[in-house]
């Protein structure tokens, strides 16, 4: 399956869920650490004849971009991330030069994570190191609502996949906070790790579990009716697991990438909980995602600059 | 594959999840309401358009957070060079006698060198976390008393500032112009001396380190030597073996003591000494 090589570092890709052979994919220079960043959008195509990817478009920015989400409510809309602070809109049907269509800037700090709200479908949070969430519609020029509880950087927040209000945020403070945009505060606070959470995600077949990750090595899968304890914890990766995320197409399958360069594939529900384990990747994987579209479509990135996309139970490296 | 939309380009298809079950039980959220998310939050009242969180605000919050612990420094915070590479004097007494407190100070020498997140939060700005590689106990513990231990951090060092001067709030400034021929030579002179002196920082303290490891190799071997010699004298001694009088000489072909070095004993003693034994000059002048 396709290869594409970026010029910069990987950070995120992301499946467009309109079309089932597009991804995006938000790079950093230099690591992250310093210089620019460029979103690539790319097509894949499964037949031999053609070439494997295809660069749709690409976005260079000032900063890095650390995280990148498709717009549930048009094919074309993308929202990027970016490590200036600023919170960035694309649009692939207008010409690159007015594109960003929209440049939102309030975050203070770095911006690490974007979600788009899946079932409303008008809005979309960001997380960021000024240790806040921010909560954005598309028709307004500034935030609706900033939520600042964490009391350090936010790493990831994603909305629950079966409720249009609720969403959940991993922060470098050890905790997990469940939120509500209806309430000021958040409404749980689950102390899930001894060290920095870096990604949770929500089940999609269960809107009360969401599994987190942490720099601690270990993925914890949690039932929010009963947080003190998680309903599982998974144990394999050699390093720091930078992000994780349940399959939209089997409810106890989880998807997550380390630290130590690894992709593992996750069944919570059973014994042997490791169910596959790809180690494609040469430097940091970072970024990880699974087709809504396609079942078992894999994609990754990573530092080694190389974004992989492939079938799970075959070689991504293979042509 | 051709790019067809699955769908209206204004909904995606549904989702997995949709077509199945709902959960596994009730849920401790709300119910969802209905309507737009702006009208959503604003009829909760708890909207705040455009709130800018400045760094007062931020602290606010950490004090009335649930955080058991203090937080630790934020990625773009971690300074290099203070508190970090110090605590390499006052470590070698080396020639300090047998069996004072020599090992003992190690601890306080090597610390503060090596661990604390030297792939922590700080070098990379992808968060990714402090806490794990520091201080694990690999280099803490056992032989140096715990030494290696303290932070090293402070390798990303204020590298996040944003660069580049267009307006980030203009959206319809179209794609950021790439940054200066002069910026960007400055930029790779940056990374360049950043790198370099990385680098040479961990020669420095490679180096320092083997030095460590080196002198106390020198010291185990110079003791051990000291305690074996120690322990024969200690078992001939009960053996009943005499192993004191060393200091008989043979005597010279002449009945007299043969001069040397080692003839302190006969400074008084008659000057046999042929040319050459400087030894028993100054004696002698006392004498006279």
């Amino acid at each position: 399956m396709p290869v594409f090589k970026t010029p910069f570092n990987g950070y995120s890709v992301k499946f467009s869920p309109f079309y089932e052979s597009r991804v995006a994919v938000a790079t950093a220079q230099n690591f992250g650490i310093l210089g620019n960043g460029r979103l690539h959008v790319l097509d894949i195509s499964p037949t031999p004849n053609s070439p494997p990817v295809a660069e749709l478009a690409a976005y260079d920015t000032a900063d890095g971009v650390y995280d990148v989400t498709w717009s549930e409510s048009h094919d074309s809309l993308l929202v990027a991330a970016i490590a200036d602070g600023s919170v960035k809109l694309y649009d692939l049907a207008l010409p690159p030069t007015s594109n960003p269509i929209r440049s939102l800037q309030e975050h203070t700090r770095e911006v690490q994570s974007t979600d788009y709200n899946p079932v409303r479908r008008d809005s979309f949070i960001t997380s960021s190191w000024d240790d806040t969430i921010k909560l954005w519609t598309l028709d307004r020029p500034t935030s609706v609502r900033t939520f600042k509880e964490h009391a350090y950087c936010v790493y990831s927040a994603v909305w629950n996949p079966r409720h249009a209000d609720v969403f959940a945020s991993a922060s470098g403070d050890c905790t997990v906070r469940i939120w509500d945009v209806r309430e000021p505060g958040s409404t749980m606070i689950i102390p899930a790790h001894e060290f920095e959470v870096l990604s949770c995600d929500w089940n999609k077949y269960d809107d009360c579990r969401l599994a987190t990750a942490s720099v601690d090595k270990s993925i914890k899968v949690w039932d929010v009716r009963n947080y003190r304890i998680p309903v599982t914890v998974l144990n394999g990766h050699g390093y720091a697991v930078r992000k994780v995320k349940f399959s939209p197409h089997r409810q106890s399958l989880l998807i997550s990438c380390s630290y130590d360069m690894m992709v593992c594939l996750w069944d919570y529900m059973v014994e042997d909980a490791l169910v596959g384990r790809y180690d494609h990747h040469t430097e940091f994987a970072v970024g990880v995602d699974m087709s809504v579209l396609v079942e078992g479509l894999l994609a990754s990135t990573g530092w080694d600059e190389l974004v992989y996309v492939w079938q799970h139970g075959t070689d991504p490296r293979a042509p | 594959m051709d790019s067809k939309p699955q769908s209206s380009a204004n909904s995606p298809p549904p989702k997995p999840w949709e077509r199945a079950g709902g959960s596994s039980g009730p849920a401790p959220f709300k119910p969802p309401s209905a309507g737009n998310t702006s009208d959503v939050v604003e009829a909760s009242g708890t909207a705040n358009h455009g709130e800018i969180v400045s760094t007062s605000d931020r602290s606010a919050t950490a004090n009335r957070n649930a955080l058991g612990r203090p937080a630790p420094p934020r990625p773009w915070e971690q300074n290099y060079g203070n508190s970090s590479y110090g605590g390499y004097g006052s470590t070698m007494n080396y020639n300090s006698g047998y069996g004072s407190g020599m090992y003992s100070s190690y601890g306080g020498g090597i610390g503060g060198t090596y661990g604390g997140g030297l792939y922590g939060n700080s070098m990379y700005r992808g968060g990714y976390g402090g806490g794990l590689y520091g201080s694990s106990g690999m280099y803490g513990g056992g032989m140096y008393n715990g030494g290696f231990g303290g932070p090293m951090g402070g390798y990303g060092m204020g590298m996040g500032g944003p660069y580049g001067a267009e307006d980030p709030n203009n959206p319809f400034g179209g794609p950021p112009s790439p940054p200066g021929f002069w910026m960007s030579v400055l930029r790779v002179m940056q990374g360049v001396v950043n790198f370099f002196g990385r680098i040479s920082i961990l020669i420095d303290q490679n180096t320092q380190a083997f030095h460590m490891f080196m002198t106390a190799l020198l010291q185990l071997f110079d003791r051990s030597g000291m305690l074996y010699g120690e322990l024969a004298r200690f078992v001939l001694r009960i053996l009943g073996v005499r192993t004191k009088p060393k200091k008989v000489q043979p005597p010279g072909p002449d009945g007299l003591p043969l001069p040397g070095p080692q003839n302190h004993n006969y400074i008084e003693g008659p000057k046999a000494a042929p040319s050459g034994s400087w030894d028993n000059v100054w004696g002698n002048d006392a004498n006279k």
